[in-house]
């Protein structure tokens, strides 16, 4: 199918092994430049934690801001890579083989991410575990009534589930990667490679292990974005009471999800001369993925204007939509809607899916709709509540941008590490993709032809 | 499986072990060494730990005089409250007398006598402040009378007859104590003088009228007696149907008052005389046939009738007709009480004005029974103007050389055009008993400060058959010495003082005065009569019966003119309006920060002065809410941020008083009778710079909602939503539903609720920055709105948002650790200290009464004395909010199982109810169908905010009522 010519083996592993060699000046600096974010996001959690969320911008009724717009944004992202490993592996998509590694790992660490904030913005973190129903003397317990309780346990469930994956589906990589190091990164990979000797036996195991791997994860692509979408559906807020939120919110954690995926891909196969692994054939089936959930979720926008538009002058979901499209927030909104469903149309044309650098751009754009789009949602609807007395604005203050971009640095922090110790590319996957190719009547042997490799 | 006992793990060993490990471990703590819980070792009397002990004493912040309850916890005042035996107060106390408990605790409180030196005032021993001032007084006296002055408030009472004697001491005339009240109705006084001769302010019952017409009298606000005023309007709005009292307000600008009105006449500023003119003009009409009125005011029907209304209309800036439908309404509702001028109404016509209103009460057949003369005591009436303006020109002078300021600050209340400070600058020794900084201390040479009048003795009477008692309720906080103690210690010093001031403790004199009361009474036992007295609060007898009254047919006919036609308006030129608020005052406790941090209940504003216009006004100069404005007059130039307000006219600027601002504008010209003139104009403009102008309101507009509904007199119940469909069971409330239910038709905004809520919960104060960032802590806030959409029809409503302690709460199924949580007592409970703050209860509360600690909130020496001990102060990090005062619903129910008994209906009151004085907020049990509350509830009248929602909340409103427009 793809037009580009196959990667040999032996080229597959040097070009791995190549990305774990010594870095370059170019990753140093980007790994200093993540390191400076964290550092100024740690900094202002640490002036948070001291004085109290005064530091923010927050107040009545606006008490959520950016940071519950970094968990919901950083949860979407983590969507795509159970996505592109899971369900593109039970469906047989065979153009994920060579992106999937990233994609897990862009899950693991957005998890990870994610999970930082409803800490960060609790009134008082040091009591965040009293979220988890742990037995204790005083015989209290958490409310199970509560999404909060709710996002725990899916958040959690999802961060599991997604580094077993990770992990089981990174093991035989490790042990090739094991078996050509030495010293301290040998005994790393041979931790990781959880004795991995590929044997007929593990291989078999191994395959049965991650089909149900995948057939267990594929339900927490749905459900851990619906329950993050509870979080609002389940209140009472114009402009958060919607039963259309967990559809919505699934397609646009698919969509920043994928664009975050493309962002990522193009500049690392540039970086790491990986064009001929990822080829333009893989990046524009992404890219048809991100047009998809982009009109879904433009579909999503329609239907929430066109539920509440019609009502009653007096009706707060009217008021609330159309304060939304045209009161303080507006800008915000209309950029949301440009980026998620104006400029994603322009990946119809194959032109712009195969120019690289035009994807990365339409793809950094849509991750700024998205988390503009958490944004809007939660602002503009908690600023104009049913009593007009009550209406107030909101505008983030520097604690909380150092708290979002620090949250962008620790991620990449977490990947740029990731990438010089994971393959980014499965390399197993990709050689049974080879022997596939190779074999096209099928024959079921190729487990066998692979191990020999690994 | 239970398991046998003996087969725990833990033996008597481990157990020993572990014991002795966690004693060390407790020991080792840092804070238990330094923490020491000591009992009394000679307990005081009375006072039992965790126990409230109540005195009663008098509340000085105005010349009204209420009874204040004080309740004290381990020997110090925690909250004020009325006296529900005074007959002022009846049990109410406003948003100024409950802060006076903020001045007990100010930190900057002197806290002993401070002399000048330099430009510092530094402490020094009370003897060296007393000798000082005896000698200068002693040299003063050797000049001649006139060397000493003493300004003071007015001292209806002992502390007036010892500043008499003292004075004579001083070889002072009578004339050398001047009498300083900032917002006194001067030019009632000086009409009533001049039509009746009788120098008094008539007593007004409300109760009994079935119209009042307020003419920038702010009856509701600050005006003669704000609570008793509001309970006299309550009571007429409590009635139903033609009975209701209707309000009709006169004025530039709709104040707080206003807004309770059913009907407003916008006349300009200074056109409310014509406006009575008017009135009169056709109460006296023949066609009328007003019954009862005296012979010589008909006489002057002739010259009344001869007024064009053309001219009455053009004076009053309103259409003729309207005068003449308030007319017709007088007439046919009587009795009637006209009211006024207030401040607001102050200008050059102020007493013509109030000699106008007295005539058509009198037409009217309202004195005698509305309108009450001979009930003013008349003991220490407040000096007028020229009194006042003359003695600022004696010490301009160099005639004076001591002035004794006695809680009279003349730098913080007088107009600035006045040049007070100049004058003061000219006195070799200004003497402050002030007990804390003012305008006036910071140009004092000394400061012998005066105890709070919580801790002091004292008596005052207000009125006839009222005398009000004060006696300390705590031990003075500082070393401070009552003014009156001073004044005497001093006087009998003085050559010959001992003739003039023959006591020696003021404390006792007090007491020996009240003694003589009793025995003039007629008590047997006059020692147990009077500590009675002083435990009831004061001596009440009945009211006297109203003093009859003879017109002067000359001063009558003097009044009758139309007023002087307005002066042209030169461009850019606007009226003045000086208005007074009731958190403000005449600006002595606006520093106090309950009074700063709780939003005006009109505009919403806190912390800050403003400048309100029109809609249209601010449309023309390109105004927004929150730009500086200059505004220029004659006596000065301030710059003010910007309120935009429908309530104003369009010819008007409106600026509070209670502040240098109001103070730097106000002329320094008086009226022909020797009245302040509080009217002028200025020239407004952009200043080109925002200000900041900390708001609580988002939008002031219902935006088609009918979130405040009325009621009319032809849809007489409001429609309720039908929420017979539902998915789950309604919470049951076996005992008890604790329930409010505020009747919005007697709910004026006076604010004294929020203060309440503020002493009895621990409510924090944060200060503008919080106020302009929504970080308001307030647990109860008045919502004001102005009418249904931006440029709509003016229609104010109020709505008191607090808690609405939901059946089925919303703030409580999203809370992940049950911080929040329903009682069975229909509590929506919060618990501080498992909250970790997700704030998602706030975000999910359609009322938005829930306030979050964004940050720690420390209350320092003094300020801690303060706090309710039975209430948690919060932490940083949590939610906290309304819990219709928790603390006192279970020190209710435990008295009552104490004594074995149900809990009876209105034992228990939350604190925003107890102070009301319109009565309008009423707590009790929803469960009890007898219950006033369950009465209430189920009237036509009731709605509940938002109950579409089905949040069942256990709060009902009773919706206002409108009276119907045309007066049939």
């Amino acid at each position: 199918m793809s037009p580009n010519p196959r990667p040999s083996p032996t080229r597959l592993e040097r070009a791995v092994l190549a990305m774990h060699g010594r870095p370059g000046p170019g990753y140093l600096l980007l790994l200093a430049l993540c390191g400076g974010l964290v550092a100024w996001g740690a900094y202002a959690f640490y002036l948070l934690f001291t004085q109290g969320l005064q530091l923010t911008g927050l107040g009545r009724p606006v008490g959520w801001g950016n940071l519950i717009c970094n968990f919901v944004f950083w949860v979407g992202i983590a969507h795509c890579g159970t996505l592109i490993s899971a369900i593109l592996f039970l469906f047989r998509a065979r153009f994920r083989t060579a992106v999937y590694r990233v994609a897990e790992m862009m899950t693991v660490f957005a998890v990870m991410t994610a999970g930082l904030f409803p800490v960060f913005h609790l009134g008082r973190p040091w009591l965040a575990y009293w979220l988890m129903p742990y037995p204790n003397q005083r015989g209290l317990w958490i409310n199970f009534r509560s999404p909060l309780v709710w996002d725990v346990f899916a958040v959690s469930t999802y961060l599991t589930v997604s580094v077993v994956f990770l992990l089981v589906g990174a093991a035989p990589d490790a042990a090739a990667l094991r078996d050509a190091t030495t010293g301290l990164r040998r005994r790393l990979y041979a931790l990781l490679a959880f004795g991995w000797r590929g044997t007929d036996e593990q291989w078999r195991h191994y395959t049965r292990a991650y089909l149900f791997l995948a057939g267990f994860a594929t339900p927490l692509v749905v459900s851990v974005h619906s329950v993050v979408s509870w979080d609002f559906a389940v209140s009472l807020l114009p402009g958060w009471h919607s039963s259309l939120f967990p559809p919505y919110f699934v397609a646009g954690a698919i969509l920043s999800g994928v664009a975050m995926v493309i962002t990522i891909l193009v500049p690392l196969r540039r970086a790491f001369h990986l064009e001929d692994i990822i080829t333009p054939h893989h990046l524009d089936m992404l890219s048809r993925l991100v047009v998809l959930t982009s009109l879904i979720v433009g579909y999503a926008y329609l239907t929430e204007f066109g539920l509440a538009l019609p009502q009653p002058a007096s009706d707060p979901e009217r008021a609330t939509f159309l304060y939304r499209a045209t009161g303080h927030y507006a800008p915000f909104f209309w950029t949301m809607v440009t980026c998620n469903c104006v400029l994603p149309l322009l990946l119809l044309a194959r032109r712009v899916r195969r120019a690289a650098w035009a994807l990365v751009a339409v793809c950094v754009l849509i991750n700024v709709g998205m988390w503009l789009e958490r944004w809007v949602i939660i602002v503009t609807s908690l600023s104009h509540d049913r009593l007009p007395f009550a209406w107030r604005t909101y505008a983030p203050r520097w604690p909380e941008w150092a708290l979002t971009f620090g949250a962008l640095g620790w991620f990449f922090l977490l990947f740029l590490v990731g990438l010089k110790v994971l393959p980014p590319i499965s390399i197993a996957e990709m050689k049974e993709a080879q022997a596939h190719a190779a074999a096209p009547s099928g024959t079921g042997t190729l487990a066998v032809e692979v191990s020999h490799v690994a | 499986m239970a398991s046998d006992p003996h087969d725990l793990p833990l033996n008597r060993r481990a157990f020993l072990k572990l014991a002795g490990a966690a004693g060390v471990a407790a020991g080792c703590s840092p804070r238990a060494a330094t923490q020491k819980v000591i009992p009394y070792v000679v307990p005081p009397e009375d006072i039992v730990p965790g126990t409230p002990l109540y005195y009663r004493t008098t509340c000085r912040e105005c010349p009204a005089g209420c009874g204040v309850t004080a309740r004290t916890r381990e020997g110090r005042a925690v909250k004020l409250e009325g006296n529900p035996e005074d007959p002022v107060g009846r049990g109410a106390l406003c948003a100024r007398g409950q802060a006076a408990l903020q001045a007990l605790y100010h930190p900057d409180r002197f806290i002993g006598p401070v002399r000048r030196r330099g430009a510092t005032l530094a402490a020094c021993g009370w003897e060296e402040a007393q000798e000082a001032l005896l000698a200068a007084i002693a040299a003063a006296r050797a000049r001649g009378p006139g060397r000493v002055r003493l300004l003071t408030r007015p001292e209806p009472g002992t502390a007036g007859e010892l500043q008499r004697a003292f004075m004579r001491a001083a070889g002072a005339r009578p004339a050398d104590r001047v009498v300083l009240e900032p917002l006194d109705p001067a030019p009632l006084r000086q009409a009533a003088r001049a039509l009746f001769g009788r120098a008094e302010v008539p007593a007004y019952d409300l109760a009994a009228a079935r119209s009042v017409v307020a003419f920038g009298a702010d009856f509701l606000e600050t005006w003669l007696s704000p609570v008793e005023l509001t309970r006299g309007l309550s009571t007429g709005r409590g009635r139903t149907g033609e009975a209701r009292t209707r309000l009709t307000w006169v004025g530039p600008r709709l104040a707080l008052t206003g807004v309770s009105s059913d009907r407003w006449l916008r006349a300009r500023a200074g056109g409310e005389p014509a406006v009575a003119l008017g009135l009169l003009r056709e109460v006296l009409d023949p066609r009328a046939a007003v019954a009862g009125v005296p012979a010589d005011l008909r006489a002057l029907q002739p010259r009344l009738a001869a007024v064009a209304p053309a001219e009455i209309e053009a004076a009053a800036g309103i259409p003729y007709a309207a005068i003449a439908a308030l007319a017709h309404e007088l007439t046919r509702r009587r009795p009637s009480a006209l009211l006024g001028p207030g401040p607001a109404s102050q200008g050059p016509d102020a007493t013509r004005l109030a000699a106008l209103l007295l005539l058509l009460d009198l037409a009217l057949g309202n004195v005698g029974r509305t309108v009450r003369f001979g009930a003013d005591p008349g003991l220490d009436p407040p000096s007028s103007a020229a009194e006042v303006d003359g003695l600022l020109a004696s010490l301009s002078a160099g005639e004076v050389d001591v002035l004794l300021v006695h809680h009279a600050d003349p730098l913080g209340t007088l107009p600035a055009a006045l040049r007070a400070a100049e004058a003061l600058g000219q006195v070799p020794l200004v003497a402050s008993f002030a007990t804390r900084p003012d305008a006036t201390t910071a140009r004092a040479h000394l400061v012998l400060p005066d105890h709070h009048a919580l801790e002091s003795f004292g008596d005052v009477s207000p009125r006839r058959g009222v005398v009000a008692l004060s006696q300390p309720v705590m031990t003075p906080l500082h070393g401070t010495r009552p003014a009156s103690q001073v004044l005497l210690d001093v006087g009998r010093r003085l050559p010959g003082g001992e003739a003039e001031v023959p006591w020696t403790d003021f404390g006792a004199l007090v007491r020996q005065r009240d003694l003589e009361r009793a025995q003039r009474a007629g008590a047997s036992d006059a020692a147990t009569a009077s500590r009675d007295a002083f435990q009831r609060g004061g001596r009440y007898e009945a009211a006297p019966a109203p003093a009859p009254v003879a017109l002067a047919p000359d001063a009558a006919s003097a009044a009758v003119a139309l007023p002087r036609a307005a002066a042209a308006r030169a461009a850019g030129e606007l009226d003045l309006v000086l208005f007074p608020t009731v958190l403000r005052g005449d600006g002595r406790s606006a520093d106090l920060p309950w009074l700063r941090e709780i939003p005006d209940a009109l505009s919403t504003v806190s912390w800050t002065a403003w400048a309100e216009l029109s809609p249209a006004t601010a449309a023309r100069l390109g105004v927004a809410a929150g730009d500086l404005l200059a505004l220029d007059g004659a006596a000065g130039r301030v710059e003010l941020p910007a309120y935009v307000y429908p309530g104003l006219r369009d010819d008007a600027v409106a600026v509070p008083l209670g502040g240098a601002e109001a103070l730097a504008l106000a002329p320094a010209a008086r009226d022909p009778s020797g009245g302040r003139v509080l009217a002028s104009r200025v020239r407004v403009a952009r200043a080109g710079r925002r200000g900041r102008l900390p708001v609580l309101e988002g939008s002031p507009y219902q935006h088609g909602q009918e979130i405040v509904p009325a009621v009319t007199a032809a849809a007489p119940s409001v429609p309720r939503p039908d929420l017979s469909a539902r998915m789950y069971p309604e919470p049951r409330h076996p005992e008890h539903r604790w329930a409010l239910a505020i009747d919005l038709d007697r709910c004026t905004g006076c604010e004294a609720c929020v203060v309440a809520c503020f002493a009895e919960n621990n409510v924090p104060v944060m200060g503008p920055e919080a106020a302009d960032q929504g970080r308001y802590m307030g647990w109860l806030r008045i919502e004001r709105y102005l009418g249904e959409e931006p440029g709509g029809e003016l229609d104010v409503r109020l709505l008191p948002m607090m808690c609405q302690q939901c059946s089925s709460a919303p703030c409580e199924p999203v809370c992940p650790v049950y911080a929040t949580y329903h009682t069975a007592e229909g509590l929506s409970a919060q618990v501080y200290n498992r909250c970790v703050g997700t704030r998602y209860c706030s975000n999910n509360c359609p009322y938005k009464v829930r306030t979050f600690n964004w940050r720690d909130v420390r209350f320092e020496r003094p300020l801690d004395m303060q706090l309710n001990p039975d209430v948690t102060v919060r932490a940083r990090g949590v939610m906290e909010k309304c819990t219709f005062c928790v603390q006192r619903i279970r020190y209710g129910e435990g008295q009552a199982r104490a004594e074995g008994r149900p809990v009876v209906d209105g034992e228990i009151v939350p604190a925003c109810a107890q102070t009301c004085a319109a009565e309008a907020i009423v707590f009790g049990d929803a469960n009890d169908p007898a219950s006033r509350v369950a009465r209430l509830a189920t009237g036509p009248r009731g709605f509940r905010a938002l109950e579409e929602l089905g949040t069942g909340p256990a709060v009902t409103y009773l919706a206002r009522v409108r009276a119907p427009e045309d007066e049939s």
